[in-house]
């Protein structure tokens, strides 16, 4: 019995093996995936004939082919469905407008959050107003949008820029209320201009609040833009989504709001690889705490 | 006037119930003369030494610094934070010379200074660390490197080294010791620590709390160049002993 004992105790003393280490990340991602796939044998299992509640859902295969179609058919000459190999255009539409609305609330909500965070003044200016506009939801903004820009691109990144906005501005806003007094006074003492502590200490001392607000904001943002395509769009996700409920593809339907999920997943991955990349600082702090 | 001057200062703290942290203060620290501000926590010396450092604004008297009067903080005064307050997401060289970078100095007139101060508080080797990576006493010789490269006119100190272990203390004590002896900065050192107040300063002005005063001045005639080894001669300890009866209040 000794000599596995052993084995263990040097094992873990040092640096742990590439094989330990790719059995772990496969264990976590066996266990990610057992959920859904529980979902899905159950789903498939209580259809016939590829439909479930009486007809009104299909089956998981029926998806899948449906989607394969949707992503990688050809469209012939006598076509007539929208559903043959237009996923990709519809990813783009929604995944541009998402990025133009967001990427415009991060330029207004980061600066006002900062200056609202550092300046009394402005804080009791624009926080009021802020805080009464807030609770109207991104849905309510829409007669409004449609009136302003019509059925056109804008008008979703209208709104998405609207949704994003509110987690960013109050995050940013908390986080550069939290900075540390004494950093402020070092760098003050060293000679910063205000301009100076803005850019170089309250914003990156703000940082990790704000990367919360992006996290939320994009959240919003596909929210949002699904909402804007199935009301003011004829383009996108949303759009589709609409339309094939209309014409009774729920297989298009469910395929959609896979990708929706799918997309939304990896959005929100790529800010928290930003964040680890740019918070490093902060990520050694709380190993050592 | 001495470099650091002031004349019946006071400092009351608003609010429903008033507190006074500072009482018609005087108080005065001379060219290249080394100050140690003596009390119990709450008794005003880290409040006399903010207002020094134009953090905060007085509410009687006058407080002037190099015969100009103190309206905010400036790289004239180098403040030494008693934890360090570096800032986390710079590394220790971008921490020592943000002062030089902000105050956009030419380049070549820091860049060497800078080295030669990290090398001489023994951080040579650790420029690029962040200071979550540093233990307590390396992080505070960032903290005097930063405003050390700034070459003040005068070193602000607020209990710098009150959050580290004793020996740490020690080590960072024989250091401020050879520094000082080598740069001859005048030095507003605030502690509660008596050994180290006799140690390092050439003058003690012990402060009381309730209102804020400063009691007593106690030149310390110890030879230089001091070293730790100075803490237990006999000189030392009379010091101590005069010192100890009179923040018991034994006087008189």
């Amino acid at each position: 019995m000794a000599g596995p004992d052993t084995r263990k105790t040097t094992g873990s003393a040092a640096k742990p093996s590439l094989m330990e280490f790719a059995g772990e990340r496969l264990g976590r991602g066996l266990l990610a995936i057992a959920l859904p796939l529980a979902v899905l044998v159950l789903w498939q299992l209580s259809g016939k004939n590829g439909a479930v509640a009486g007809g009104a859902l299909p089956t998981p295969d029926r998806v899948w082919n449906a989607w394969l179609v949707w992503a990688f058919g050809k469209p012939g000459p006598m076509t007539l469905s929208p559903y043959v190999g237009t996923w990709a255009d519809a990813i783009y539409f929604s995944a541009m407008r998402v990025a133009k609305g967001f990427g415009l609330a991060v330029l207004v909500g980061v600066p006002l959050g900062i200056i609202i965070g550092w300046s009394r003044l402005a804080a009791s200016m624009v926080d009021p107003t802020i805080q009464w506009l807030r609770p109207v939801p991104i849905t309510a903004w829409l007669p409004i949008s449609i009136a302003i820009f019509g059925i056109s691109d804008f008008g979703a990144v209208f709104l998405i820029t609207i949704g994003a906005f509110y987690p960013i501005v109050i995050n940013t806003t908390q986080g550069a209320r939290d900075v540390d007094k004494n950093w402020i006074r070092a760098a003050l003492m060293m000679g910063a201009s205000q301009w100076d502590i803005l850019r170089r200490v309250v914003l990156p001392a703000a940082l990790p609040s704000i990367f919360t607000g992006l996290r939320i904001g994009l959240g919003i943002g596909w929210t949002a833009v699904i909402v804007s395509e199935m009301v003011a769009v004829k383009s996108g996700l949303g759009y589709v989504l609409w339309d094939a409920y209309y014409v009774g593809r729920m297989d298009i339907v469910i395929a959609d709001m896979v990708s929706i999920g799918l997309f939304g997943f990896l959005s929100d991955w790529a800010i928290v690889r930003l964040e680890r990349w740019v918070l490093k600082w902060r990520r050694l702090q709380n190993f050592n705490q | 006037m001495g470099t650091i001057s002031l004349r019946g200062v006071s400092k009351v703290y608003g609010g429903a119930r008033a507190v006074t942290a500072l009482d018609h203060v005087d108080f005065e620290v001379a060219e290249g003369e080394f100050v140690a501000l003596l009390g119990p926590s709450g008794c005003g010396k880290s409040t006399l030494l903010n207002l020094v450092a134009g953090f905060e604004g007085l509410s009687e008297g006058t407080l002037s610094f190099d015969n100009a009067p103190v309206t905010r903080p400036g790289p004239d005064r180098g403040v030494v934070f008693q934890e360090a307050s570096l800032l986390p997401w710079l590394n220790v060289w971008e921490n020592v010379v943000f002062g030089p970078k902000v105050q956009k100095l030419d380049r070549s007139d820091y860049e060497p200074r800078a080295r030669e101060i990290l090398k001489i508080v023994g951080l040579e080797a650790f420029h690029e660390a962040l200071p979550v990576q540093l233990s307590g006493g390396m992080r505070q010789r960032v903290g005097i490197a930063r405003a050390l490269v700034m070459q003040p006119r005068a070193l602000l100190m607020d209990e710098p080294f009150g959050a580290l272990d004793a020996q740490t203390r020690l080590s960072m004590q024989a250091l401020l010791l050879e520094v000082w002896q080598k740069l001859k900065t005048t030095v507003l050192f605030v502690t509660h620590d008596i050994d180290e107040a006799i140690l390092l300063a050439d003058r003690i002005c012990v402060m009381t709390a309730r209102p804020g005063r400063i009691t007593r001045t106690i030149p310390i005639t110890l030879p230089r160049p001091r070293s730790i080894d100075d803490l237990t001669s006999a000189e030392f300890n009379r010091f101590k002993a005069l010192i100890m009866a009179e923040m018991r209040g034994g006087h008189h």
